[in-house]
């Protein structure tokens, strides 16, 4: 028995040997890493970036590599499933620094994931963008995570600046999902900004719900009945529709503004006409668009048979920014703390990085400065450029 | 494993598989396990280079498994060469001396032996886990798990009520102990300066988890009074009604962040700090479930009325399970919420609960084994089917469906764990060669 036993083991341990030869120093590979949610809440936003990444990989392949100080290294992308959850979107990102010795990482796209993430990529010294995460806690402190999108700070007074700019309107109502972290800050944002502009008690109605609610009819009637002139709307694409239908079966004549989780495709297509007219604010127009914008629009709907994202585009500029920092780096050393290092510090250096979502320069705490664009949702139902706000 | 199977069914060869490994007592493994991980600590390196690897396989090479399919035959020779013959040749060399060794342990107090045994086990794993932080971070998760799992098969195997409210268990320790350690040692944007030094905090950090489990229990008190006047479904559905209260409470409460959560928790949640919870939880609800309380437990779930009539306190003996498991639930929150260092309401909902369920009903109900069993290897399998993506999502259902039709009690239910019969020496087989 006991010479048996031995005997598979020694199999299988030549078997081992013999199977794995000795890997040759070929040219090294540099490897970045892409934390998303292909399962879980959201993931239609994991698979958008997935999209948005293997096309970014394959203009790298067509170019046979990235040239940094005349040396030209492969580039692999590490996709990790994070189930849009707090502790897997940690372990995915100590896997993908400890483990395959990812550059730096993209994403997670949530700030509830965001935030821990950050923190561990923050601790190991790996650069981190996420291109999608609205939460100041994302970034704040950690000299080496960045963000590839605006902040709800920014995007609340924007819209309300534009409303009042536009409309001319006095009294805002705002409904909002209390339970939802990034619904919740953007709609206080919100109505800080348009109490500073018309003075204290201008928001009428600050009604809220929770997450999976369905019927609004109370919150809605309540707003209706405040003389509000027009409605703040910061939900996604998933609640937006039955917010918008039922009020208008309730009633609702004056105009609904959305923010920028209105971006998705899916909010019209679920919508239809009753939200034909409505002005949102986003990170980038797909209608409309112009230059990069428009190529990488256009490649995308061939490719993946939909228009692309705000989500696709962010993740499309953030391994740009990646991309842009590895070739701004004198040379690699091939030891990846030091690369990491010397990345980071090429990423905080990029000014006026021309994205396909606008221009961005990274301020001390690794958020961007950049401009936001509203957007109309014309007759037809496409999301058309109307106007360009900057900071 | 791959020797048990490429002889399914031939029942001589399979026990004298068993007889060959018969006569090592536990000592003898652990004893074997440092070797293995002191091997790979000096020699691992090297070795994945001859092999082809790009790194020491974390996890035994599960990880990679779906990853890179290639470096498969190497993961397996590594695992071969580090771990399986090591562990066999030094565990069947030495084990006239560890028997010699456990035979003495064995006269002595039992708390004296368990503690050797335990010190040499976190030394193992402090080695092991000095490999790769990723290692550590499964592992303190892992063990979190055991915590957790261990806790609600307090209800749901040892009581045998279907409770749903262990999230908001976790939830209540992992923010009490968070707001305790934030709100005190560290200078936070919501809760204010620190109150006292941070240096202080290490010591102190096992109060706040204390306190977390406290709240938890008390937690668990509220929804008992009511519910424990209900039975099966009832319960069920009160328990989780309470989990989404706790889960609205804390959205709701602005002082800890409400859905933006709380982050910033300083990092105690050392190896050490979550072995020894670990330990001390396993230890004592291994003791609460075989004293008469457990066993008075177990008629309850059997037939509570002719427990009443055999005296038992039926109320008492729920309440008091209830509030124990809950406790348990709270620190492991607590521990949870330090090794992630950011805790938010949305992970406490529904998925938790079914992650929690399924450890405890995969590994087997009214069981310390089973839970332990259970914890790791979901951990375990989670972390090797990511690459997976939605296709874990049916491979886990499935296996857990099956277990439930071959095993329907899980894998390893009903079973004492016994410290003294597991540390045991097992001179016997020396007779037999």
């Amino acid at each position: 028995m006991k010479k048996g036993f031995i005997v598979v083991l020694a199999l299988l341990v030549m078997c081992g040997l013999s199977f794995s030869a000795p890997v040759t120093s070929e040219a090294k590979t540099l490897t970045i890493g892409l934390n998303v949610p292909m399962t879980g809440d959201i993931p239609k936003v994991g698979e958008s970036s997935k999209h948005a990444a293997q096309m970014w990989l394959e203009d790298i392949k067509a170019a046979g590599g990235l040239k940094v100080g005349g040396k030209t290294y492969k580039v692999a992308l590490d996709i990790e499933d994070n189930e849009s959850k707090a502790d897997s979107a940690v372990s995915v990102a100590t896997k993908m620094i400890t483990q395959d010795d990812v550059l730096a990482i993209v994403g997670p796209q949530s700030s509830k994931q965001a935030v821990p993430a950050g923190e561990v990529c923050n601790n190991y010294k790996t650069p981190m963008i996420s291109p999608w995460s609205t939460n100041p806690a994302t970034t704040d402190n950690r000299p080496y995570v960045f963000r590839g999108c605006f902040l709800d700070s920014f995007q609340g007074p924007v819209m309300a600046k534009f409303v009042t700019g536009e409309y001319g309107f006095k009294k805002a109502a705002v409904l909002y999902d209390v339970a939802s972290d990034y619904p919740k800050g953007l709609a206080e944002f919100f109505k800080k900004a348009w109490e500073k502009m018309h003075g204290a008690g201008s928001v009428v109605a600050f009604e809220s719900f929770t997450t999976k609610d369905t019927d609004f009819s109370s919150q809605l009637s309540k707003i209706i009945k405040s003389g509000a002139q027009f409605l703040f709307l910061p939900q996604y694409y998933n609640e937006v529709p039955l917010i918008v239908q039922q009020a208008h079966a309730l009633g609702w004549k004056n105009p609904i503004v959305g923010s920028d989780s209105w971006g998705s495709p899916e909010t019209v297509k679920l919508c239809g006409k009753d939200c034909y007219g409505s002005f949102f604010c986003t990170h980038y127009a797909a209608a409309g668009a112009k230059g990069a914008t428009k190529a990488f629009i256009d490649r995308y709907t061939k490719k993946y048979k939909e228009v692309p994202d705000d989500v696709a585009a962010l993740t499309w500029d953030s391994l740009h920014i990646i991309q842009k920092g590895i070739e701004s780096c004198a040379k690699l050393t091939g030891k990846v703390k030091k690369d990491r290092e010397a990345l980071r510090n090429a990423i905080a250096k990029i000014k006026d990085f021309k994205g396909i979502t606008g221009n961005m320069t990274f301020t001390e705490n690794g958020d961007p400065i950049k401009c936001a664009v509203i957007v109309k949702i014309s007759d037809k139902g496409e999301y058309k450029f109307y106007k360009s706000v900057c900071p | 494993m791959e020797v048990k199977k490429s002889n399914p069914g031939n029942t001589k060869r399979f026990s004298g598989l068993r007889h060959f490994f018969s006569g090592i007592p536990a000592s003898g493994w652990l004893l074997a396990a440092f070797a293995a991980v002191l091997l790979e600590f000096y020699v691992g390196d090297p070795l994945t280079e001859i092999l082809g690897l790009p790194k020491i396989p974390a996890l035994f090479g599960i990880v990679i498994i779906l990853k890179k399919p290639h470096l498969i035959p190497g993961a397996f020779a590594y695992v071969g060469l580090i771990y399986l013959l090591p562990i066999i040749i030094v565990a069947k060399i030495t084990a006239p001396a560890t028997n010699w060794v456990s035979e003495k342990l064995d006269r002595m107090p039992l708390w004296f032996s368990a503690i050797l045994h335990l010190v040499l086990l976190y030394f193992v794993l402090e080695i092991w886990t000095d490999i790769s932080d990723y290692r550590l971070l499964m592992l303190k998760l892992t063990l979190i798990a055991i915590m957790i799992t261990l806790s609600l098969n307090i209800i749901n195997g040892y009581m045998g009520e279907f409770s749903c409210s262990h999230p908001g268990f976790i939830a209540l320790g992992a923010y009490v102990a968070s707001v305790f350690t934030v709100g005190l040692f560290v200078n936070d944007r919501l809760l204010g300066h620190a109150l006292l030094p941070q240096a202080l905090g290490q010591f102190l950090f096992p109060i706040g988890l204390i306190l977390g489990g406290l709240v938890a229990a008390v937690g668990a008190l509220i929804v008992a009074i009511p519910s424990f006047r209900t039975r099966g479904d009832y319960l069920a559905i009160i328990s989780l009604a309470f989990m989404f209260i706790v889960k609205s409470l804390i959205e709701n409460l602005e002082v800890v962040g409400g859905p933006r959560g709380l982050g910033g928790q300083p990092d105690w949640a050392t190896l050490p700090t979550v072995f020894v919870w670990a330990v001390l939880c396993v230890w004592t609800i291994n003791n609460f479930v075989e004293s008469t309380m457990g066993k008075a437990l177990n008629a309850v779930r059997d037939e509570e009325s002719a427990a009443d009539a055999m005296t038992v306190n039926t109320r008492k003996t729920k309440m008091i399970a209830f509030m124990f498991g809950a406790f348990w639930a709270g620190v492991g929150g607590g521990l949870f919420a330090h090794v992630l260092r950011y805790v938010n309401p949305g992970t406490f909902g529904i998925k938790k609960l079914a992650e929690v369920l399924a450890m405890v009903y995969f590994g087997g109900l009214n069981s310390v084994f089973g839970s332990i069993v259970g914890a790791v290897s979901f951990n375990l399998l989670s972390e090797a089917l990511r690459p997976l993506e939605i296709f874990k999502w049916i491979i886990i259902p499935v296996l857990l469906i099956l277990v439930m039709i071959y095993r329907p009690t899980g894998l390893i239910a009903f079973k004492h764990f016994n410290v003294k019969k597991i540390l045991r020496p097992r001179p016997g087989s020396k007779e037999r060669v």
